[in-house]
């Protein structure tokens, strides 16, 4: 009896090391585990409508932080612009798609195309990916912190256009009437129709860059983040491999801007300023880099986290965005710290 | 740099060939119309100073530590929020009022931690054989809980910050007035021989006399209260950010494997720092009570306020300060050997993490000193630390990074080339100017105007 | 056939490589050795197009290059090992191999993986550096022996015509040299030229069939090796100073 009680004594005194030691080695199935619940016990709580929105938002989240995560974490370009990319594509649609009857800018001839979505949304991808191509050749030349900066540079370089750009962009009044997704006549107006659209096109985006880096091609992004030189000697031109994986990468963003034009049915310049990158980078990071399933879990944390941050006890309602980037901020910090490569990450910084 | 290769000849062509149509572009302006040309070059020259203080700042910490501290633009936000938060009464909207008890208290420890680790780096070894070491220790301790208390204090009756602010006053005059006499003095001959103790003595007491003249003078006029807060300000940023890099920082440096690992680091303080603004002082832009300097001046056909004057005096002064730092004190020898190995410093027996955190409390003071002027010339808004750190990093870049001529040679030329650059475009495109002259620098000149020895 | 015509490199003002002229044998295993300083790395990085020629050209069979860049070199039938091992640290070992044997097309390479072809040569390579057992830890965990052997490996995994070695048995354990050693031989059997830099005069003579000596950045002498090395220049380069 005695002895039994020893051991069970024991090993309780050794539970709290062993479930340390458990969080740091299975860092990722545990973090999969709550965040996985927390959404599963949000959802159940709160209803269908918001299961809904909450899964939407994610899947747009989730489609940015897929790509950033190629470029990021598998090739190694820290870019803090994707968020011209996701502005580029939403305005695209937006300007496209929108059929404005009210408001018109003074002394601004607007043009309206009114075209339907699924046509608007090609040309935008389209046009991310030339942005991105030109971009990335002007940016061929740069490496780690300095890479950092002119990506900086290029998202308030595009917020400026979304900006300032009236004649298209309707500058800070924004976009407003975007149409819902309509395809033969039969226009997606239903919020869960528009999930099964975005989670779709969340497939399509895993998927595409599931392909990607368990081909040939990821390995050689891999080999070009760990050593560019090296990679060269063996007959590689990284500088090919960096464009495409980023004009790819742009793309992904573009589909998720238009998603987001659709979604929302509005776009201002507010929606893409330098604040929205760096919180991506954050998700990113926080999820892992150099992994896919870890850009879907940042994502999801991410969009809890809003919800969340609402049950802190004595917090005005305005104060539940600055709380979560504390929260994002202080993790960003501590990942730095202890674990460099992020929740289920594959690479450390 | 090895990042950045150097051009080969085609750019270099296609650079040469940049530099005269911007030349010729301007040329061309200024014949058209020479009045808007100057008009252009002195507004230039006013946000330039802002842009060369911010550089300046920049380049001492970045060529010391060769990371890249994101929070370096927080440093520049948090230096003039807290001239808002000092003086928040007289700004035009005296109804807000953004007193805040906890941000007191938290900066108040802040204080009150950078005066115990400077304390304690300072003397603890010369008095640990001379006195037991605990009761050393509650002296630091008791010295800085004091000075904690004091700032919050401080920071609690804004109103009253000129006959608060007499003690700190006093001691920062006597200090730098009695260093620069001991060094006027000992340049004339006097100290080098026996007499070096009296020369300090003499000094001190000098020094003494005139700072506690000068605080009481000061605390007779209300109307010191600016730019008492602004030395506050700067002051409280400064230490903030040694706060941070000792705190922080200096462990993550431990275990980094690349500066990419830093920076992200600084960004989510920078992140976090940027929230706690918005949280505390909300999301609006704030004026800052109106300061000296408000009279128009004319110049041909330019007008501009008196403080651009004040301004661009203040970044020569800036860098006039910089530049003895570095280059004639014996800090300086230090600084610039930490930026050459830290490695072979710390072999040497430098101290490199007390020498590197008071490169940090000296470059926040830049920046937070260039915020001020951006707010006492503009206004304020939480996100302005991230405009002001990539204006102050381009300019840096612009004009070499790791060298103080190229520094404000960088941020004057930033400011003027963002004037005239939206000669004739509006005027929002001002950043995009910034960020093209930075891309055509890291693609043909990436070393910069001076290139860093 | 190698061979290099005035081939020139400065580094600020000083001659790394000055107006060097070799010619390097086919289907041997050359040394090139000389004091440190002499120039011997800055030659192998120059011939791989690591770094760019500041004068002369390299011939390589029909092609006469001025200008090499790194990219180019595999095409032109060069690869090598680096003094500071390069690895891919962050990736698998097995990958490592991969990534040298597949599509060098960024387009093609995007529909191509690892086949069943390419994990039996690896798995035929890293036998013979006796690093199969390690096949799935990252590169970054190995000790510096096996990252070296790793380094050959890949090198391996590259099908082309010469292989330059820089440093191979620096640092490395006698039964690992002897890998390395094996690993050379070899590739000779099969015709492919072997050029590897040593400060290990006991291997030069050992194993190589035609050396070259090199002092600041010029040739001192060539030849066979027991014919150099008694040669009253080498020595004194060697031993004089």
């Amino acid at each position: 009896m005695q002895i039994r009680q020893q051991a069970i004594s024991r090993a309780l005194s050794q539970l709290p090391q062993a479930l340390l030691l458990s969080l740091r080695n299975h860092l990722e199935i545990w973090a999969t585990v709550v965040v996985v619940l927390a959404a599963a016990s949000f959802m159940l709580s709160r209803g269908t409508g918001f299961s809904i929105t909450l899964m939407t938002v994610f899947a747009i989240w989730a489609m940015l932080a897929v790509s950033l995560n190629l470029v990021l974490g598998y090739t190694g370009l820290l870019s803090v612009g994707h968020v011209g990319f996701y502005g580029i594509g939403a305005y695209t649609v937006a300007a496209l798609t929108a059929n404005p009857r009210q408001e018109l800018l003074e002394g601004e001839i607007i043009q309206i195309f009114a075209w339907p979505f699924f046509a608007a949304l090609p040309v935008a991808v389209a046009l991310c990916g030339v942005v991105a191509f030109v971009v990335g050749v002007a940016f061929s030349r740069f490496r780690d912190d300095v890479y950092v900066l002119v990506s900086f540079g290029f998202a308030i370089i595009a917020y400026n256009v979304f900006v300032n750009w009236q004649w298209v962009t309707r500058g800070p009044f924004g976009i407003h009437q975007i149409p819902k997704p309509a395809i033969f006549g039969y226009t997606i107006n239903d919020d869960l129709e528009f999930l099964v659209l975005t989670l779709a096109f969340l497939a399509i985006v895993v998927g595409i860059s599931w392909l990607i880096v368990t081909s040939s091609f990821g390995r050689v992004l891999k080999a070009v983040r760990e050593d560019e030189d090296a990679i060269e000697v063996f007959g590689y031109r990284s500088s090919r491999y960096k464009l495409a994986i980023w004009v790819i990468s742009a793309m992904m963003a573009g589909l998720a801007g238009a998603m987001l034009a659709t979604y929302t049915s509005f776009v201002d310049p507010n929606s893409f300023i330098l604040l929205e990158s760096i919180l991506l980078v954050a998700i990113v990071i926080l999820g892992g880099l150099a992994s896919i399933w870890g850009s879907l879990l940042g994502a999801l944390a991410f969009v809890l986290l809003e919800e969340g941050v609402r049950f802190v006890p004595f917090l005005p309602p305005e104060h539940v965005g600055q709380v979560r980037q504390i929260i994002l901020g202080t993790l960003l910090v501590l990942l730095m710290l202890f674990r460099p490569q992020g929740v289920a990450g594959r690479f450390k910084l | 740099m090895d990042i950045l290769s150097r051009p080969g000849r085609p750019t270099l062509i296609l650079a040469i060939a940049l530099t005269l149509l911007a030349v010729a572009y301007i040329g061309w302006k200024v014949t058209e119309s020479p009045d808007q040309a100057l008009q252009f070059t002195i507004t230039g020259l006013n946000v330039g100073a802002v842009y060369a203080l911010l550089a300046l700042g920049f380049t001492l910490v970045y060529s010391t530590v060769w990371f890249f501290d994101l929070y370096y633009g927080a440093a520049a936000a948090i230096g003039a929020y807290f001239v808002f938060y000092l003086r928040a009464g007289q700004t035009t909207d005296a109804s807000y009022d953004p007193a805040n008890i906890g941000l007191n208290i938290a900066l108040g420890a802040v204080v009150a931690g950078v005066t115990a680790w400077a304390l304690h780096t300072a003397f603890f070894e010369r008095m640990q054989g001379r006195y037991p070491p605990l009761l050393v220790r509650a002296a630091y301790l008791l010295i800085a809980v004091g000075a904690g208390g004091y700032t919050t204090i401080l920071l609690l009756y804004p109103d009253n910050l000129h006959q608060i602010a007499a003690p700190l006053i006093t001691l920062i005059s006597t200090a730098v007035i009695g260093t620069v006499l001991y060094w006027a003095l000992g340049r004339f001959g006097f100290g080098s021989t026996g007499s070096s103790r009296l020369v300090t003595i003499f000094s001190a007491v000098i020094g003494l006399v005139a700072g506690a003249t000068a605080a009481i003078a000061l605390a007779q006029t209300p109307e010191s209260r600016l730019y008492i807060s602004w030395l506050v300000s700067c002051l409280l940023a400064g230490a903030v950010s040694l706060a941070l890099y000792r705190g922080l920082y200096a462990f993550i440096l431990l275990r980094a494997r690349s500066t990419l690992i830093m920076l992200v680091a600084t960004l989510g303080v920078l992140l976090t720092i940027t929230a706690i603004l918005v949280m505390v002082f909300s999301n609006t832009t704030h004026p800052l009570p109106a300061s000296f300097g408000n009279n128009l001046l004319t110049l041909g056909g330019a007008t501009f306020k008196e403080f651009a004057l004040f301004a661009i005096g203040s970044a020569f002064l800036g860098f006039a300060i910089l530049w003895l730092l570095i280059r004639k004190s014996p800090l300086g020898k230090v600084i610039r050997a930490i930026g050459d190995d830290e490695q072979v410093a710390r072999v040497v027996g430098i101290n490199t993490t007390a020498i590197i955190a008071i490169v940090f409390f000296i470059g926040a003071m830049y920046a937070a000193f260039a915020g001020i002027l951006t707010g006492q010339d503009i206004a304020i808004q939480p996100r302005m630390g991230l405009e002001l750190l990539l204006k102050g990093w381009i300019a840096s870049v612009v004009g070499g990074i790791g060298n103080l001529y190229g520094a404000i040679l960088g941020g004057f030329l930033l400011g003027v080339v963002e004037q005239f650059g939206i000669w004739d475009i509006a005027g929002e495109w001002q950043d995009g100017v910034a960020l093209i002259l930075l891309i055509v620098f890291l693609s043909f000149w990436p070393r910069g105007i001076i290139p860093r020895r | 056939m190698l061979q290099t015509l005035d081939i020139e490199k400065r580094f600020g003002g000083v001659y790394a490589v000055d107006r060097l002229s070799i010619s390097i044998p086919r289907g041997l295993i050359t040394a090139i050795i000389g004091p440190n300083g002499s120039g011997k790395s800055t030659l192998i990085n120059l011939l791989s197009g690591t770094l760019p020629l500041d004068g002369g050209m390299v011939v390589v069979g029909p092609k006469r290059l001025r200008i090499i860049k790194p990219f180019d070199s595999p095409n032109i039938g060069l690869t090598r090992t680096f003094q500071d091992v390069r690895l891919f640290e962050q990736i698998s070992v097995l990958d490592n191999l991969y990534v040298v044997m597949t599509e060098r097309s960024s387009l093609l390479s995007l529909f191509q993986r690892a086949r069943k072809e390419h994990r039996e040569r690896a798995e035929r390579i890293l036998n013979v550096v006796g690093l199969w057992e390690k096949r799935n830890d990252l590169a970054e965990e190995l000790s510096y022996g096996q990252r070296k052997l790793l380094e050959v490996g890949r090198l391996m995994a590259m099908n082309t015509q010469i292989y330059l070695f820089d440093e191979p048995f620096a640092g490395l354990a006698l039964h690992m040299i002897e890998v390395v050693k094996g690993v050379m031989r070899e590739l000779q059997e099969y015709g492919r030229t072997i050029i590897f830099v040593s400060h290990n005069m006991g291997i030069v003579r050992e194993l190589s069939d035609y050396l070259i000596v090199m002092d600041s950045g010029r040739l001192l002498a060539h030849g066979r090796p027991d014919q150099v090395l008694n040669d009253p220049a080498v020595i004194e380069a060697y031993l004089g100073n």
